[in-house]
């Protein structure tokens, strides 16, 4: 049982060692996870002149939220078109493994991403009210933004475009209601149950609270409610890409 | 080794696979024919369990591919017809990236891809990236992907498609090459003269359902009992001269030649009346051919269902 569970790790981490080395600088991922949150937040900032602590969280909300979803879109149709998803799929490992490599090369480049951003604040004086807080909220809200990616490449094309733009579609919408640029009470009232329904309003709300002590819930809600969304997410992509991933063959 | 028992498979109204039993004993090559479409890719697909059938079952060693897949694929390397290795990956790279995926060790990886590269012609080109390969050293490459884990069994569908004479040459030397050393090779092809070159036993597979079975040398006898009779005159004849040939024989004649396909024992016959047809019109014949069927004839007149 524990060379089992050992032996898929292992494999769960070749494939996503994989996903790193051939999706990490790719186009779509550096447009989607680093400069597509970056421009967001500097075209908010222009204009406006909030604190450094704001300003901070604000980019440390969006950038983790678009680097962990960012991958997991475009590496299942890119795979199919290069004809490697059938090779791969031969050999001893299930679809699931697969997804799971997928999401961890995800996961991890939406923490790395995070990181960088923490360190910046760091060197410009702002730190976090509490690191092990801030990183068990990173390592949470990037599974579940990597599941949530995932979602979105169960549609069965070999085009990584169709992929990404439907999650740019999904995403987009997301930062606005979800108290990332504007505090959740201050969103007209017919817009706030959306929020609710956003995983990325919990991520925001513990990153508002470490950075500038702004919180609409308490941590204990904004963790559970994150771990549901993983939860939930991570069973219904698993689900939906095991339906779909037979169609790519 | 490989046995597949009642395969079904269906995709919306079409039914791909009906029906399918074979089993391939330790150390033979089993070639699966059939012209395109036929069920055979499908087929492959379903016993080495990436799809999973709507009935029939499918063991690999005795282990039941579809309720234990990595078991029965840990046994098994698969060189799919559509596939590539990944092409930004190197050489090396894309071996140790499958030798992984077998949890082989890491020393074993090393040792052994050195032998395949070097075996395969592509250990001077291990650091190179794979894009940069020709598609007959890509193919290699996954032939030396598939034997990484030492398999002893190994799939190869259509292992020669869209290559050079000289690459297909390579790869069919290195499937003798992999049979000498106990190999167990479920190929698919429709290439027929590889088959009937390659393969101990085959099986034809139409529209789904196996049709015919045996060893190339079976086959032949079993439906090889034609043979085509080539004529040159030595001037063009009138087509109708040629009826009471038709009436008896399949006959088509293009200008000075006449082809007559009839049955072996009917061979003294029809030179009899190929003679009568010389003199009576007072011509000379400047050539004759007198062939067995070949194997692709014979593929082709059971696809045909003849």
């Amino acid at each position: 049982m524990v060379a089992c569970i050992s032996d898929y790790l292992k494999k769960i981490w070749a494939l996503s060692i994989k996903d790193m080395r051939l999706y990490y600088f790719k186009g779509p991922t550096i447009v989607m996870g680093v400069f597509m949150p970056m421009f967001l937040w500097l075209a908010f900032m222009i204009g406006s002149s909030p604190s450094i602590g704001s300003a901070v969280a604000m980019l440390l909300s969006i950038s983790s939220f678009f680097a962990a979803s960012s991958i997991t879109p475009v590496i299942l149709p890119w795979e199919t078109r290069q004809k490697t998803l059938e090779m791969i799929l031969a050999r001893p490992i299930t679809i699931e493994l697969v997804l799971m490599g997928t999401c961890l090369a995800s996961m991890l480049y939406g923490v790395f991403i995070s990181l960088v951003i923490i360190a910046i604040g760091i060197f410009l004086g702002v730190c976090p009210a509490n690191i092990p807080v801030l990183i068990a909220s990173i390592l949470l809200s990037s599974i579940c933004y990597s599941f949530m990616g995932l979602l979105f490449s169960a549609i069965p094309s070999d085009v990584p475009a169709d992929a990404v733009l439907l999650s740019s579609v999904v995403r987009m919408p997301l930062i606005f209601i979800s108290g990332v640029f504007v505090p959740i009470n201050r969103l007209p009232i017919l817009m706030r149950p959306l929020s609710y329904v956003s995983p990325l309003t919990y991520y925001a709300d513990i990153i508002n609270d470490l950075y500038i002590g702004r919180s609409a819930f308490s941590l204990g809600i904004d963790f559970l409610v994150l771990l549901l969304f993983t939860i939930i997410l991570g069973i219904f992509t698993i689900e939906t890409n095991r339906r779909t991933i037979i169609k790519r063959l | 080794m490989v046995e597949a028992i009642g395969l079904y498979k269906s995709f919306g109204s079409v039914e791909a696979v009906r029906g399918v039993s074979f089993s391939v004993s330790r150390g033979e090559i089993f070639g699966l024919l059939g012209p395109n479409g036929a069920g055979k890719t499908t087929t492959i697909r379903m016993i080495t369990g990436l799809l999973r059938p709507d009935r029939g079952r499918a063991f690999i060693m005795g282990i039941d591919v579809h309720r234990n897949p990595i078991g029965a694929r840990s046994h098994i390397g698969v060189v799919p017809e559509v596939s590539n290795p990944y092409v930004d990956l190197s050489v090396w790279d894309n071996l140790v990236l499958i030798g992984k995926l077998y949890c082989i060790p890491k020393e074993t990886i090393i040792e052994r891809g050195k032998f395949l590269l070097e075996e395969l012609g592509l250990y001077d080109r291990r650091s190179s990236k794979a894009k940069t390969l020709s598609k007959g050293m890509r193919r290699r490459l996954l032939l030396a992907m598939a034997l990484i884990s030492d398999p002893e069994i190994l799939f190869l569908d259509e292992p020669t498609s869209g290559l050079d004479v000289f690459s297909a040459r390579k790869i069919r030397s290195m499937i003798m090459g992999l049979r000498r050393n106990g190999k167990t090779i479920v190929l698919t092809t429709h290439n027929i003269d590889e088959a009937g070159m390659l393969c101990d036993r085959v099986a034809i597979i139409n529209k789904g359902k196996i049709i015919a079975e045996g060893t190339p040398d079976d086959l032949r006898i079993r439906y090889g009992k034609y043979i085509e009779i080539k004529v040159l005159f030595d001037n063009s004849i009138d087509s109708s001269v040629l009826n009471e040939l038709r009436d008896h024989y399949n006959v088509t004649c293009d200008e000075k030649w006449v082809t007559i396909i009839c049955e072996k024992n009917e061979l003294d016959e029809v030179l009899d009346k190929i003679m009568n047809i010389k003199h009576r019109l007072g011509l000379r014949i400047k050539d004759l051919h007198i062939e067995s069927q070949s194997f692709e004839d014979i593929f082709v007149r059971i696809v045909r269902g003849e």
